[in-house]
């Protein structure tokens, strides 16, 4: 199968259980960005940082935040990464788990400061679960995507 | 070497780009809302698909249910439903009558009739359309005329309104959020009041009662129409527990809504009523 179709259909899985885990409130996992995360270490050049402004728009209009907020920390993050996944790739799955964590501590802070910079309240500060619970939850997340990318053969 | 650099510096413009691109987009959209479409193409391609496929093993199970139920109960059912009706059928004459004669006091004052006429029953596609606010999603949107601001009532009282229209689906933001007040007067005394929702999703509250204010367990509160935002009259709850401490400068009280909010599977959208513009927004 075409690697883009299997990386398309990963995300709208992403997508899916982002929906169906808001019940959950801040102690649900930021799938989309952890699958984001994901596919850069692993294919850092079918997915850039265009591709992370995309996804990033997207995850806009699934959570209801400012058009943009969302896309805005996607690409900083993600350009991080590209600028270092040589080094995060060797690293085990528990280190990565730690890394991920503070990704995502600075990404939340970034969006809980521009809600407060526009005054929308759309966050509050319970939204620090949100790092924590993906950090515990990544390495599923990675052997998970680990087998379909080998098996699907995606560089 | 020369090749690193250049891939580096591209990056860099890339980034720069995209950057740039998500401040003009959060601009755009935090002050002068121009580009709800992109939101909305995006939710009716990528986030509707996905609603409806995740909600449909629930409904296949409803289904399954339903199905599964015996004659014996159907026949039940019918009989209390023929009671029932019989019962609302003899209510509906007393209302008729009732109803003429609030439009001939109506005309009296010159006041304008709200009689809903046209209504509209849509489903509830996604219980909880939000991480961090009560909100729906329901089945229907632009394309069957649905607009922003748009009241949303359940059989017994109100519910919410909708707060976003795509193409083929809609955002509703329930009473019992709580960040969102609900102008309502209670009907014995006519005193205005501010509902809030509150974190338990079956209870409502008023923040900012004075102590003292007449009222007690057992009062209806109804919509005010105050502000515009909603039709006035439609029942929101009864008052459950009035807290009275006079060291404090408000009572906390109670409201116990009449619809199981935030728990439906169908809800009623009334067309007679258009929320006021926010004039105060335009006259600046």
């Amino acid at each position: 199968m075409n690697s883009f179709l299997v990386i398309l259909i990963s995300f709208f899985i992403s997508i899916a259980l982002t929906i169906s885990t808001f019940p959950l409130g801040s102690f649900s996992p930021d799938w989309i960005h952890l699958f984001l995360i994901y596919w850069i270490l692993a294919a850092p050049k079918s997915v850039g940082l265009v591709v992370s402004w995309i996804i990033g728009l997207t995850a806009d209009v699934v959570v209801g935040s400012t058009l943009g907020a969302n896309a805005l920390v996607y690409v900083l993050i993600s350009y991080i990464i590209l600028k270092t996944y040589k080094t995060i790739r060797y690293l085990t799955v528990f280190q990565q788990g730690i890394i991920v964590l503070f990704l995502l501590i600075f990404k939340y802070t970034i969006l809980l400061w521009i809600d407060k910079l526009l005054t929308i309240g759309n966050y509050g500060l319970s939204v620090y679960w949100i790092p924590l619970v993906s950090a515990i939850i990544w390495p599923i997340i990675f052997f998970s995507l680990r087998s379909i990318r080998r098996r699907y053969n995606i560089k | 070497m020369e090749r690193f650099y250049k891939k580096s510096t591209a990056d860099f413009y890339t980034l720069v780009f995209l950057l740039l691109l998500s401040i003009l987009t959060i601009t755009l959209d935090y002050k002068y809302n121009q580009i709800t479409y992109i939101r909305s193409i995006i939710t009716d391609l990528i986030v509707y698909p996905i609603d409806q496929l995740s909600s449909m093993p629930k409904s296949l199970l409803n289904d399954a249910i339903r199905e599964s139920s015996n004659l014996d109960e159907l026949e039940n059912t019918i009989a209390l439903l023929k009671k029932e009706n019989m019962n609302l059928k003899i209510k509906l004459q007393e209302l008729a009558s009732l109803k003429d004669e609030n439009t001939r006091l109506r005309k009296i004052t010159k006041q304008s009739l709200t009689m809903s006429k046209k209504q509209t029953i849509v489903k509830v596609i996604n219980n909880a359309a939000s991480p961090n606010k009560r909100i729906l999603a329901i089945d229907k949107g632009q394309k069957h005329g649905i607009f922003v601001g748009q009241n949303v009532i359940g059989v017994n009282g109100l519910v919410g309104q909708i707060i976003e229209t795509n193409f083929l689906s809609s955002k509703v933001i329930l009473i019992s959020e709580p960040t969102h007040t609900t102008p309502g007067q209670i009907n014995r005394t006519g005193e205005k009041v501010l509902i809030n929702g509150s974190e338990d999703s079956q209870k409502l509250s008023i923040n900012y009662a004075k102590v003292g204010i007449d009222i007690k367990p057992g009062d209806i509160i109804s919509t005010s129409g105050i502000a515009g935002r909603f039709k006035s009259k439609i029942p929101i709850g009864k008052i459950s527990k009035v807290y009275n401490n006079p060291d404090r400068r408000f009572s906390e009280i109670d409201i116990e809504p009449f619809e199981n909010i935030g728990n439906m599977s169908e809800l009623i959208l009334i067309w007679d009523y258009k929320p006021q513009q926010e004039k105060e927004k335009i006259n600046e």
